[in-house]
């Protein structure tokens, strides 16, 4: 297959109304075929697990790369210089090494994005007025997330959306402004934005001694956690702060899952319940296994995801995730990791050798 | 089954809150009752250990104490006394390690605090151990007396099987009390101990006490924390710090963080002959406690030019790894620690496709990893749990500057080199933060008296107090007998 014809079979697969296991298999085939083709670490890397595209008979035997080869490997079919858009990670763990994804034409991503978004977030409402609490493209132009976020707001935002992240900084008036807005109005209001930097908010809510009473139909959107960058929130806490802050019920407080390793997302159906259930359509699938063996864990049982994503088409579909999570009806749940394990020894442990590491570069 | 347990003098059982921790498969599943103690209950043992500690603790000759030790320990080791019993059937099921392991572990480990061990540790810090007993004359004139803190409190982690014992018998030969907190990975054996040495010397019963919380639950530690003289901690740097910052600024503290250990093999020990026995000791040194210990190696280095390469070095190793699974067996992973083996492994791997001096060896279903390496990488943990990386070298003078950015973190060294290789590396690791040396196949069997991370274990509890030359003298002119 050549570049564009794959990208009009994406296209189109993501255009249809479902999938069923064998277009899903046959379209992951033929990606894997493609990938392995013309991404050469990637062949390299299937040939060492004694995969090829003659051996794959169905989407689970694709071999998942592990998250961290992003930083390692460049990983495209194109030639990296011809990428549109490079989407990285923010770079906080691993030295500082970020990854990389190679996006020749963001037109896969941006239709996998806003058929998932309209249905998962939007659901009954053709726009909403969106106050986006995260930095334009322009400010961060190697970060999904942005992209992402620009997308909603560029393509489903009402007439009073607005960012409201300046300087690295929330600008907290506009934000009370806008809301109080809405509540005036009675329009539908949502709040988009990384987990993290709703903390701040709620923070200068409590200071202020702000509450507000959003009208029905409104909304809120967070993503991607709270470790390293604000204070740690449990779940619960935080949904009933935002829920009580605002006066939108946790069933409308929605949580999407991405990754800068993926151009499809997941999200749950609203927090009235943590952890909540995560699913995404039908170009994406996963598995829980474990990560030693690679051998898919009973289901119910904890191991870490393998995510196969058809719209990742040009870097690799399928990866090997460092999140922990379980299979269970409707989809699977994330768990945090190891919360609250001890550790066994006195041995020290990467993570804590790096962070000590830096301290001492520091000094 | 369940199981009780701490150690509360003057306690009585049905006076505390118990709280079940629950460990081994549903076919053998072993209940730990552990004790929840009130900020009351807390203080008033402090209060009791405090005072038995003064009374009949600090009234005995060391040589005394010494003897309580090592009948306690004779007791331990001895296969049919039912302490023991309870060791050798339960610190498999709640450690994970394999129950043979386990049981050669502990008698390794525990010949180390028989009497004779027990003096090697006091003559290590006090050249007249009668110092602890009563003033005695010291070089630069005068007398001085050492004398233990009324409470050490100790704050244990981990799950290496008898693990609390250094700090526990280090504050029982200085006659302090001690009240120590057992870590949720393996909260007996400090009881039994405790249990065992009461036992044996009923007036010491309310010396010391074993207590438990969850791990970072800080009111209780709080209370712990503001009666104690002397803290000592054993954890990572943040736990560490955050204690430091719990606690009064006229207590001591001593903390052990986690550590960092490696091995080097010079290429006078990998002749044809020395090899294999050379790569069993690594592989000994990395099984033993599937790498938890501060004093388990993490990386070797390796030098070039003798008869077996670096390389074939590896496949030694991983031979001698993969026989090793099948005598002890790893211990049953957790879903977090097997992704954190997974994901370092995988992060081997990926440098293996971009970069061709890195080699990945490993059975199938991740039980042990060798990676081998001969680029320039940085030096840094293993995934644990029988991931080890091989680095060779030219020279194994190359080594201390490698790891000496690390040196805060540096512990043991094991060493297979010829004489006067050994007293020259050493030197230049001593200056690089290395504080312990010893041979391939002991690096975690440090021997009795040891000075762990470089201290002194009994000085650094103890206050000196010292009569001065000036008080002798000026004493005379009150004797009724002065002229």
């Amino acid at each position: 297959m050549t570049q564009d014809q794959v990208i009009e079979a994406l296209l189109a697969f993501i255009a249809a109304d479902n999938a069923d296991d064998d277009a899903f298999n046959a379209m992951a085939l033929d990606l894997f075929a493609y990938q392995f083709e013309n991404n050469t670490p990637f062949r390299k890397f299937s040939m060492q697990r004694g995969r090829t595209p003659r051996t794959a008979k169905t989407w689970r035997d694709i071999p998942a790369v592990p998250i961290n080869a992003f930083k390692e490997l460049t990983l495209s079919c194109c030639p990296p210089e011809q990428a549109a858009r490079i989407f990285m990670t923010s770079g906080t763990t691993n030295e500082g090494i970020r990854g990389k994804s190679h996006h020749p034409t963001l037109a896969v991503y941006d239709a996998s994005m806003l058929k998932n978004f309209k249905h998962r977030f939007m659901s009954d409402l053709d726009q909403i007025d969106m106050g986006i609490l995260f930095p334009t493209e322009d400010v961060m132009p190697n970060s999904s997330l942005a992209h992402y976020l620009a997308l909603a707001i560029g393509n489903l935002g009402g007439p009073d959306s607005h960012y409201m992240m300046r300087h690295g900084g929330l600008e907290f008036d506009l934000i009370f402004a806008e809301v109080e807005r809405a509540v005036a109005t009675g329009v539908p209001y949502a709040l988009l934005g990384a987990s993290y930097s709703f903390v701040p908010m709620l923070d200068e809510m409590r200071r202020r001694g702000k509450t507000f009473a959003l009208p029905a139909g409104s909304r809120m959107f967070d993503t991607g956690g709270f470790k390293g960058q604000s204070r740690d929130v449990a779940l619960d806490d935080f949904y009933n702060q935002l829920s009580t802050g605002f006066g939108v019920p946790r069933s409308h407080c929605v949580n999407m899952y991405g990754m800068t390793e993926l151009s499809t997302q997941f999200f749950d159906w609203g927090n009235e319940t943590c952890p909540s259930v995560k699913s995404g359509p039908h170009w994406i699938r996963s598995r829980v296994i474990n990560p030693l063996t690679g051998e898919d864990v009973p289901r119910g049982e904890p191991g870490v995801l393998v995510h196969c994503d058809l719209a990742h088409f040009n870097i690799v579909s399928t990866i090997l995730t460092e999140d922990f999570g379980f299979e269970t009806d409707g989809g699977f749940v994330l768990l945090g990791r190891a919360d609250g394990e001890e550790a066994r020894g006195c041995s020290m442990a990467v993570e804590e050798f790096l962070k000590a590491a830096q301290g001492m570069a520091a000094e | 089954m369940i199981e009780r347990a701490g150690y509360l003098p003057g306690l009585q059982p049905d006076d505390v809150e118990w709280q079940t921790l629950r460990f081994g498969p549903d076919d053998a599943r072993l209940e730990i009752a552990v004790p929840v103690l009130s900020d009351t209950q807390m203080k008033a043992l402090a209060g009791r250990v405090r005072d038995a500690s003064r009374r009949h603790l600090k009234t005995l000759p060391v040589a005394r104490i010494v003897d309580i030790i090592d009948r306690a320990i004779a007791r331990m080791l001895d296969r049919d006394d039912p302490y023991r019993r309870k060791a050798e059937a339960m610190l498999p099921v709640v450690t994970g390690y394999d129950a043979e392991m386990i049981r050669l572990g502990l008698t390794g480990y525990l010949k180390t605090f028989r009497r004779q061990g027990l003096n090697a540790f006091l003559s290590e810090d006090f050249p007249n151990p009668q110092i602890l007993d009563e003033f005695q004359p010291i070089t630069k004139g005068g007398f001085a007396r050492a004398i233990g803190p009324d409470i050490l409190a100790h704050i244990w982690a981990g799950n290496v099987p008898g693990l609390p014992l250094w700090s526990l018998v280090s504050g029982l030969l200085v006659k302090s009390g001690n009240i120590g907190k057992v870590p949720s990975g393996e909260p007996l054996f400090a009881g039994w101990f405790a249990a065992l040495l009461a036992e044996i010397e009923p007036s010491l019963a309310d010396c010391f006490a074993i207590v438990w919380w969850k791990g970072g639950e800080t009111s209780r530690e709080a209370a712990l924390l503001g009666e104690a003289d002397v803290v000592l901690a054993y954890g990572g740097n943040e736990s560490l710090e955050a204690i430091r910052n719990r606690m009064p600024i006229t207590t001591r503290y001593l903390a052990y963080g986690h550590k960092i250990s490696f091995g080097m093999i010079s290429q006078t020990a990998l002749d044809l002959r020395q090899a294999p026995a050379t790569a069993h000791q690594a592989a000994y040194d990395i099984v033993r406690y599937d790498q938890q210990g501060c004093y388990s190696p993490h990386t070797f280095f390796v030098e070039r030019g003798g008869r077996v390469s670096p390389q074939e070095f590896c496949l030694y190793l991983a031979h001698e790894l993969a026989c090793f699974e099948r005598k002890y067996p790893r211990r049953d992973l957790s879903i977090a620690e097997a992704g954190d083996v997974a994901a370092w492994r995988h992060r081997q791997e990926v440098k293996s496709f971009s970069n061709a001096e890195v080699e990945v060896m490993g059975d199938a279903a991740g039980l042990w990893s060798v990676v081998y390496s001969e680029g320039d990488e940085e030096f840094a943990p293993s995934g644990l749990n029988r991931t080890v990386k091989i680095i060779a070298v030219d020279s194994l003078a190359d080594v201390a500057p490698r790891v000496a950015p690390y040196r805060t973190l540096l512990q043991t060294a094991g060493i297979a080199a010829a004489p006067e290789e050994l007293f020259v590396l050493a030197a230049a690791l001593g200056q690089a933060g290395v504080t312990r040396i010893c041979a391939l196949g002991h690096m975690t069997a440090p021997e009795a008296g040891w000075h762990h991370d470089g201290r002194f274990n009994l000085l650094d509890i103890i206050t000196m107090t010292e009569i001065e030359r000036s008080a002798e003298t000026a004493a005379d002119a009150f004797a009724s007998y002065a002229d």
